[in-house]
């Protein structure tokens, strides 16, 4: 178990690498395997993780080059977990659902590479390590996009990789200057995130770094006005692609956010919140307006991924447990509805190659099955309760209203313009008379495609259901998170608005004790 | 008695998982049998708990946790109180009888399997929503209403219209829904928890400004289930399900959810008598509103539609005015005889082969026995004719009005009250009485089968009789609601009130039927002003669709086309551009061509040298 971060992070890659030996006869067997494998690693991490402690577990550390902190410096804990699991999940029913591709091998072999730096990324503790693992993500996507894309694939997969590219770049500079702030106050170099964490710095360094990474972080999420680049992306991908950019790779960047602005800058948090606040809500709004009037399926999906997660940033700058739990919880249900609404996409374009909605009408009497696992992942989407998405939507807003009730108003109103475009975009699909020839006779979802999407529905209901055996360990991780901002703020408004747990848990203790 | 509690509850569960199973094979009988047979098991087990309730005491358990995070803690917790046994009560017995009367009335659908699928996943929501012991669990029943009503209302799933209104019931609801959500905040981070009576502990320490906010927060989450103005508009188009579905959802259970919200949140709402005394305006407003619009409609279950909005509007009425043991008693004595109406129209709908104008029917009495006298006992309760089950509960409501002294909400509700016994009896003068106008549309009415009939029957007797329950319903539930007697005192004043309803009441009856007995298009009255308006049901559909949908639908693509592709994702073409471009012409530069080269290096020397010397004497000028 020490190694366990490492080997989940590297199996992948070596497996990939050893892949291009295989024949290509059997390079499907060998991916799935692999990926299976590489769950079941994930899974091991999951058991061996003790949800009662909040901080870092797994931890490993190698120095790289000691003489400016750079380390080899790796750890989990309740907030990356999750999404380390859930990546490790998606790339094996990614591989294992994989329907006839062409180059299938470069395929799963950059998929394994793709898994390496998404991995990497969430158990990364060493900026640096972190910062190439984020930027390392960018290689196998554009790849995927580029080879297996529709026709504007180019386009789009340049377009994705400068966007973001440029965005990590002032990241990396915010990174560097930050480690040099480390050493002035300490005399040592550093680029271990659980060494910054204990540096207070001025509000106006605060201010300066924070926008750096913000810079980073919004491109990738993407937040509004960045996101142009997403639909692009998401319209010429693979289905495959879709399905791992919506539910692992877009959530780096708040999960960043959540790892690195929040502990690091409490004071500019605080400054920065009602701007973002406003942002946020403009995403819910205008993207889930610009989402109602598209005529493609799939950039329905697309800019409905935007409006979520408008509500995920809402939620981690919310501040408090609530707010940052529910965020981080969301995380993980937009990653398997969105995911699995993508996949769903794929089902539908493999049998007629167009996501055009006026090309279907009536479908729910041809495809029950399809309908009904369509319409289980638009309610998740819509965010009904006892779906994953509810738990995670429901504690944002309920986070963010200690902070500001307006806003919030605004922002629920996600739940209205949530159904308008995701009803409108069922009803075109699934409702009305089959007026299409080819329609009639569309097979309905095959064993394979059942493979998929039967363990994500059964995801989607459960966690809604019982969110207990990932929200508390998640809950854990973000108590101490909100606790070492409290601490660090140094503003008399931070120390406000982020509350302090201490007194707060003993008086939580007896009411829940109360409630037993 | 936890597995009382139990089993009434996940009984329409396991219905409906039964039901699913089949829902992709052709017709089964047995998949509308066991969901039937299961819902019977949880009346029994409701009926057992209300008795038990009756002695004073309730039922609280605690399943397991929903959501825990920070200083929240949201349990899987049930009550069975005198409220929720009630409302227990009112939802087992008519979807029991609405689930029998299905197997006959869905017998040629070939969707029968998924139709009782969802119709015992709603009566699984609404029971969740009644026996839950915190906001957020009455959420979750709630939302899971909305989602049965919207798969219900859209069962046809190939009309268009059917499709349309299920969309828009959806989203008016969820309009709502997000008042009802704030409202759910503001107990949260005023109170610190979910649970009700920890709730209603605390909210006397609350500051009265904030239980305000909650209160009308909480109320508009109850307009939309209960279809106040201004979000009425989706009830009459959620016409378009299938008959039992209005009958158990659209009139008789789902919509009073609104009633039952503001019932159960009475130590909320007596904090707060002025909010009170809006809803009940509201209210009052509704009832004629809605009455208004069913006296000209053409459209049966569309009449009857409007006479549910009217009756939530009397029930508003009670509420609001702190009369929250009479108006649930509304909600109860309404379930029976609005159901039993519905189920009515059903049999009416099957016999004219789905026809719903009233003007081509007539003379129906002579073919279909059964269903007039029924839908005829049905109007008469509706009517508050003594000695049916809507004279005990709404003449009630209006001696509320009278004893609080709010006169002008009990003129409203009166004449609403004439209005109510014209619309009613119109529609059974026009489908029961006169010439047999079916004849010439070529319709060959039949009765229902026999055992629908049956089925019925049992609300039939609840409408007659239900008005004699009164004094033991209300013993038993002022142990959770306040308990407040309307007695008029002055025993002159209440003969007078009581017999003059009922004569005005019985006038507007046989206005009703002189007038439609025999069915003649009056053009004169068609072509009045005042017939238009109600007839375009106030214009406020096609406002909604003018002034609310259209522009939605044009800002959405404006926002898409002009500005996120135009304007944004322009903006950063364009800034790739300028560095793309700004290499293309000065890529010439780079030529490699030694000459040029060296041109170039002497005009950088030069400027650097230009540069070093302004700088240098620019450092002289300073110090010096």
């Amino acid at each position: 178990m020490d190694s366990i971060l490492t080997i989940l992070i590297f199996f992948p890659a070596v497996a990939g690498v050893l892949g291009f030996v295989v024949h290509k006869d059997s390079i499907r067997a060998y991916g799935i395997s692999v990926a299976a494998i590489e769950f079941a690693l994930s899974l091991v991490l999951w058991m061996g993780y003790d949800p009662n402690v909040s901080g870092m577990q797994f931890m490993e550390s190698i120095p790289l080059i000691p003489e400016f902190g750079i380390s080899y410096l790796l750890g989990v804990d309740g907030i990356s977990l999750f999404i380390i699991v859930m990546a490790s999940f998606f790339t094996m029913i990614g591989i294992a659902t994989l329907g006839e591709t062409k180059r299938i091998k470069d395929m799963i072999i950059t998929l394994l590479f793709l898994q390496m730096t998404m991995i990497g990324v969430f158990a990364s503790l060493d900026a640096i390590l972190f910062y190439v693992f984020w930027e390392l993500s960018l290689v196998p996507m554009l790849y995927i996009i580029g080879a297996w894309g529709g026709p504007l694939r180019i386009y789009a997969s340049v377009k994705f990789f400068l966007y973001t590219f440029t965005g990590s770049l002032v990241m990396l500079v915010g990174m560097l200057f930050m480690a040099y702030f480390y050493q002035q106050a300490t005399g040592v170099w550093s680029f271990s995130l659980l060494e910054w964490y204990r540096l207070i710095l001025p509000e106006n360094y605060q201010l300066w770094l924070f926008a750096a990474f913000f810079f980073g972080f919004a491109i990738k999420v993407p937040m509004f006005p960045f996101h142009t680049w997403l639909p692009y992306a998401h319209g010429q991908a693979p289905t495959i692609g879709s399905v791992l950019l919506a539910a692992v790779l877009l959530k780096m960047g708040t999960y960043a956010f959540v790892r690195f602005s929040l502990p690091l800058f409490p004071d500019a948090s605080v400054f920065f919140m009602m701007p973002i606040a406003v942002l946020a809500i403009i995403m819910i709004i205008y993207t889930a307006m610009v989402a109602y009037a598209q005529e493609d399926l799939k950039q329905v999906i697309a800019y409905s991924s935007v409006s979520h997660m408008g509500v995920i940033i809402l939620g981690t700058f919310a501040l408090n447990v609530e707010g940052i739990a529910g965020s981080v919880f969301l995380m993980i249900g937009h990653g398997i509805v969105s995911g699995a609404l993508f996949y769903l996409v794929g089902v539908i374009y493999d049998r007629r190659h167009t996501k055009m909605m006026r090309e279907f009408g009536g479908l729910a009497s041809v495809m029950p099955r399809y309908a009904t696992i369509f319409g289980i992942m638009v309610m998740a989407s819509v965010g009904l309760p006892l779906t994953i998405n509810f738990v995670g939507e429901f504690l944002s807003l309920l986070g963010f209203y200690k902070q500001s009730h307006i806003m919030t108003l605004l922002a629920g109103i996600a739940i209205i313009v949530g159904a308008i475009y995701m009803l409108a975009a069922y009803k075109k699909v699934f409702f009305g008379e089959v007026t299409k020839e080819e329609n009639k006779k569309l097979p309905d979802v095959n064993k394979r495609e059942m493979f998929a999407l039967i363990p994500l529905t059964v995801i989607a209901l459960w966690l809604g259901i019982y969110p207990k055996p990932i929200l508390e360990p998640i809950s854990n991780s973000t108590e101490s998170i909100v606790q070492l901002m409290h601490d660090k703020a140094i503003t008399q408004e931070a120390k406000e608005r982020i509350p302090n747990l201490v007194d707060e848990m003993s008086i939580s203790r007896t009411s829940t004790q109360e409630a037993h | 008695m936890e597995m009382y509690l139990y089993i009434a509850l996940f009984a329409p569960l396991a219905g409906s998982l039964f039901a699913a199973l089949f829902s992709a094979s052709p017709k089964t009988l047995i998949a509308g049998i066991v969901p039937s047979a299961l819902l019977f098991v949880s009346f029994l087990s409701s009926l057992v708990l209300l008795v038990y309730v009756m002695g004073g005491e309730t039922v609280h358990v605690e399943m397991m946790t929903w959501m825990a995070t920070g200083d929240l803690y949201i349990p899987y917790g049930f009550l069975v109180d005198q409220v929720s046994a009630t409302m227990m009560m009112v939802v087992t017995i008519v979807s029991t009888i609405v689930h029998i009367y299905s197997i006959g009335y869905m017998d040629h659908d070939k969707s029968f399997n998924r139709f009782f699928a969802w119709l015992s996943a709603f009566v699984f929501s609404m029971m969740i929503l009644v026996m839950s012991d915190n906001f957020a669990g009455l959420f979750i029943g709630w939302e899971g209403v909305g989602l049965c009503s919207w798969a219900l209302i859209g069962f046809w799933y190939h009309k268009e219209s059917a499709t349309w209104a299920a969309n828009e019931a959806f989203i008016m609801n969820r309009i709502a829904d997000l008042g009802m959500l704030i409202g759910i905040f503001l107990i949260y981070w005023n109170t610190g928890s979910l649970q009700y009576d920890k709730v209603f502990a605390a909210m006397s320490h609350v500051d009265i400004a904030i239980v305000s906010t909650i209160g009308i927060f909480l109320f508009i989450g109850a307009m939309g289930k209960s279809a106040q103005f201004p979000l009425h508009t989706w009830l009459a188009d959620a016409m378009e399900g299938p008959t039992p579905v209005s009958a158990l959802i659209h009139a008789a259970t789902m919509v009073t959810a609104g009633v039952y919200l503001v019932v159960r949140a009475n130590p909320i709402y007596d904090l707060i008598p002025d909010v009170g005394y809006f809803i009940a305006c509201l209210g009052a407003f509704v009832a004629m509103f809605a009455a208004s619009m069913a006296l000209v409609n053409r459209d049966m279950k569309r009449i009857i539609a409007y006479s549910t909005l009217s009756q939530l509007g009397y029930m508003f009425v009670a509420a609001g005015l702190g009369a929250y043991w009479v108006a649930l008693f509304h909600l109860m004595a309404h379930a029976f005889f609005k159901a039993l109406l519905f189920l009515g129209a059903g049999n009416v709908m099957h016999a004219m082969n789905d026809e719903l104008d009233p003007f081509k029917m007539g003379g129906l009495r002579h073919t279909m026995k059964g269903t007039f006298i029924m839908m005829t006992l049905a109007s008469v309760a509706l009517a508050g004719i003594f000695p049916l089950a809507g004279f005990f509960s709404k003449d009630l409501i209006l001696e509320v009005a009278f004893i609080e002294n709010h006169y002008i909400l009990y003129t409203v509700l009166l004449l609403t009250a004439g209005m109510t016994a014209f619309y009613s009896f119109r529609l059974v003068a026009l489908i029961f009485h006169g010439e047999e106008r079916y004849k010439l549309f070529g319709f060959h009415p039949h009765e229902a089968y026999k055992y629908m009939l049956i089925a019925m029957s049992p609300l039939a007797l609840l409408a007659v009789i239900a008005g004699a329950f009164k004094m033991t319903y209300f013993e038993m539930v002022t142990k959770v609601l306040p308990m407040t007697e309307y007695h008029v005192h002055n025993p002159i004043v209440y003969w007078i009130m009581t017999i003059g309803t009922q004569l005005f009441v019985i006038a507007c009856i046989l206005y009703a039927y002189r007038k439609y007995e025999v069915a003649k298009e009056d053009k004169k009255m068609e072509e009045n002003i005042g017939y238009k308006i109600l007839w375009n049901q106030y214009y406020i559909p096609h406002f909604y669709e003018e002034y609310i949908s259209k522009p939605y639908r044009e800002l959405s693509r404006i926002f898409w086309k002009d500005i996120d592709m135009k304007v944004v994702d322009a903006t950063v073409d364009m800034v790739a551009n300028v560095f793309y471009k700004t290499g293309e012409k000065t890529r010439g530069m780079q030529d490699g061509n030694l000459s040029s080269m060296l041109q170039l290096m002497v005009v950088g020397l030069v400027a650097m040298l230009a540069l070093a010397a302004v700088y240098s004497i620019a450092t002289v000028l300073v110090a010096g």
